[in-house]
């Protein structure tokens, strides 16, 4: 009985100890558990569903999400919320659209910069109120959306544009490879590029560390010497930059520009970073949990479509989605906190 | 320590000035509101002197504060224990739905209407219970933070109600709840005498009862709160199931009002309903209770629409207007304590000097 018990206990561990060697910083693995088991579900209902177009159809859709997340990813491990980043999206998209055809001008690449670049201008508004006037996230970025929407739909214009110019209407069109009948289209290799420079940042520079700093504790930061306002700033403009690109990549791949499109978005995005192991207290998070993310969102919007489940249910299932998996998260992250590190460390020695 | 200082200015300013003078002093910001709406209504009623300062526009605004009201209500009472409450548009549509569903069902059943009028009402009072507590055991037992969860629980409330009516509106209440939603008072909208005993109730709940001290104390200091016995799950629990009948409130009026419901009613109401409670004092970092401030700021609000939308302004326009006023109450306060801080700091610093040069020459001497 004695011997039974302590080789249970015996193997346990060992599977714990596995388990805690593989399962990522944020429960990457686990993500990716999840994923392979919804994958698995399909094939076992509707098998014909798993093709290479159903792989084309969740790397489109998920493409803007992605490029959107990247920003929010950054705000969101510093320990804010945004919730204003669709509405600097579609304001560049749409608004440099606008620019192009009133004075008539065409080009393939300037265009993503000029987006970004008022991105950067709306996120500065972000960055105002909450570095200078240290206002809570969530409520600045909630004034700073009906600002800009206002702004756009006031004074720069609420009409559906249905042609874009011709270079970048080339661009929605190309693509760099076929999956099934699903063209993947030239934009993805761009986003693909930001997400690995946004985790190269995240990682190895000092800007990086410095947003989990202010994320897992703003007092001690700033006392081990971060200029906690300045690095906000900085966050919220790349944040801002990125939104703006994602807009541009958004109106470019629907190939039309609709004012009226993006905003609403909120939380299919934020519930992909948040799944993909960013709390939103701060300090955590990865570009590699937010890309499993997005998947799994991308995975279960794509899901219902082949599955021939009613439109109307959509909304009620991506929600409870959105709430298990970030219930998951959290309760994993508050176990993790009880158990603290030196312990466990002297159990391993022991 | 803001409070510690609040206190000591109280204190030394209690003896020389008159007591209406320290009432103003002290609920500074409902004075401010009060005044802030007198001045608007004013101001409009000087633009448009025919339309604005109508008994017709008054009743009509007096009409449409209650349902924003109590929204933003909700989520004042969230923001009391540092929460939020992003479900509130979705339980109120949600209870709506149901009130107006059953509103037929209860009538083709045999019912009649005044029973079928309790039913449905208590039905939807209930979802509002059930959505809040719903949110409370998520947030206090599995420890989801409040935006979080009430920002999902907000879909899966949506979507609840686009798949029952399948994304279409559902018409007609009964006959009394319709009176109840048309009719005045003493020339005041019923809808607006129940807001007011709403607020009433809210108050002497969040002020005088133990319940209420007790929220507070959290939203001010969660660990303190903790240490000093009061239990964490019940309270934040009781306070969104609180949120959530309020919000359920709200969409019995809505429901009366308009006679009709539909899953996407009031999108741009959950913007407004933030921007109201904040106005009215709440502080998003918990442990400040306002809830008087909460139903004057929703009447501030509605003043300014009815009087932009007399001078014709579109609607992108008066969202621009709230997004400034959110921001703006932030701006004013951080400039206007800042402000505050740096006069107090110049005069304790001359206070030093003086008192220095002083002792220097007491030295001398």
């Amino acid at each position: 009985m004695k011997a039974y018990t302590r080789r249970s206990r015996g193997a346990r561990l060992r599977v714990h100890e596995i388990w805690d060697r593989y399962k990522g910083e944020n429960h990457e693995t686990a993500l990716l558990l999840l994923i392979l088991a919804l994958l698995g579900v399909m094939a076992i209902v509707e098998p014909s569903a798993l093709t290479m177009t159903f792989v084309g159809d969740i790397i489109r859709s998920g493409i803007v999400t992605l490029a959107l997340a990247l920003g929010l990813l950054l705000v969101i491990i510093s320990g804010g919320m945004d919730v204003s980043f669709p509405a600097i999206a579609i304001f560049s998209g749409y608004a440099t659209i606008t620019v192009m055809n009133f004075f008539g001008v065409d080009g393939a690449l300037w265009p993503f910069l000029l987006a970004s670049i008022m991105g950067i201008a709306l996120g500065s508004l972000n960055a105002l109120f909450v570095a200078r006037y240290r206002m809570e996230t969530l409520i600045a970025s909630l004034g700073t959306q009906v600002i800009i929407r206002g702004v756009l739909l006031a004074f720069i214009g609420s009409v559906y544009i249905s042609t874009l110019p011709a270079q970048l209407d080339a661009i929605g069109a190309s693509s760099i490879m076929r999956l099934g009948n699903s063209p993947v289209n030239i934009l993805v290799l761009p986003v693909i590029a930001l997400a690995f420079l946004v985790s190269w940042m995240l990682r190895k520079t000092m800007f990086g560390r410095s947003i989990y700093a202010i994320g897992g504790d703003r007092e001690s930061a700033r006392r081990v010497g971060i200029r906690v306002p300045s690095v906000q700033v900085r966050i919220y403009l790349i944040a801002g930059a990125l939104a703006g690109f994602a807009g541009m990549v958004h109106v470019v791949l629907s190939r039309h520009a609709s004012p009226f499109e993006l905003v609403g978005t909120e939380l299919n995005v934020i519930a992909a970073v948040v799944i993909g192991g960013a709390l939103d207290s701060g300090g955590r998070g990865s570009v590699k949990g937010t890309v499993y993310g997005v998947l799994l969102i991308s995975l279960v919007q794509n899901s219902l479509v082949r599955l021939g489940v009613s439109s109307y249910w959509h909304v009620l299932v991506v929600g409870v989605v959105v709430l298990v998996g970030v219930a998951i998260q959290a309760q994993a992250s508050s176990r993790e906190a009880k158990t603290t590190r030196i312990l466990e460390s002297t159990e391993a020695s022991a | 320590m803001s409070i510690d200082t609040g206190r000591q200015a109280s204190r030394s300013v209690e003896q020389a000035t008159p007591p209406w003078a320290l009432a103003v002093k002290r609920n500074g910001s409902t004075f401010g509101l009060l005044s802030l709406a007198l001045v608007l209504a004013m101001a409009f009623s000087a633009i448009n002197p025919d339309s604005y300062a109508t008994l017709l526009n008054v009743e009509s605004i007096a009409f449409s504060i209650p349902e924003v009201g109590l929204m933003a209500l909700a989520i004042s009472v969230a923001m009391t224990i540092a929460g939020i409450d992003l479900s509130t548009v979705a339980v109120a549509n949600l209870t709506a739905i149901f009130i107006a569903w059953y509103s037929r069902v209860g009538v083709e059943q045999g019912q009649g209407q005044l029973t079928a009028t309790l039913i449905a009402v208590a039905g939807g009072l209930l979802i509002g219970v059930l959505c809040g507590l719903l949110n409370g055991l998520v947030i206090a037992k599995l420890k989801v933070a409040p935006i979080l969860t009430t920002l999902a629980t907000m879909q899966i409330f949506t979507g609840v109600a686009v798949a029952i009516t399948r994304g279409e509106a559902a018409y007609g209440v009964t006959d009394p709840l319709s009176s109840f939603g048309y009719n005045s008072l003493l020339g005041v909208p019923i809808v607006f005498w129940l807001f007011g005993v709403v607020v009433v109730a809210v108050w002497l709940l969040m002020t005088k009862t133990k319940y209420g001290v007790s929220s507070t104390m959290m939203g001010a200091s969660r660990t303190a709160a903790e240490y000093s016995g009061i239990a964490y799950t019940w309270v934040v629990t009781r306070t969104y199931v609180l949120a959530g009948l309020i919000s359920a409130v709200a969409g019995l009026v809505l429901v009366s009002r308009t006679a009709s419901a539909s899953a996407g009613y009031g999108s741009s109401y959950l913007m407004l309903a933030i921007t109201i409670a904040v106005l009215g004092g709440a502080n998003p970092f918990g442990g400040r209770v306002a809830v008087v401030g909460a139903a004057l700021a929703a009447i501030v609000l509605q003043l300014i629409a009815s009087g932009l939308n007399m001078m014709g302004v579109s609607t992108y326009i008066y969202q621009i207007v709230q997004g400034l006023i959110l921001v703006g109450v932030f701006v004013v306060a951080f400039e206007r304590k800042r402000v505050s801080e740096a006069i107090s700091r110049r005069r304790r610093r001359a206070n030093a000097q003086t008192s220095q040069t002083n002792q220097q020459k007491e030295h001398q001497k």
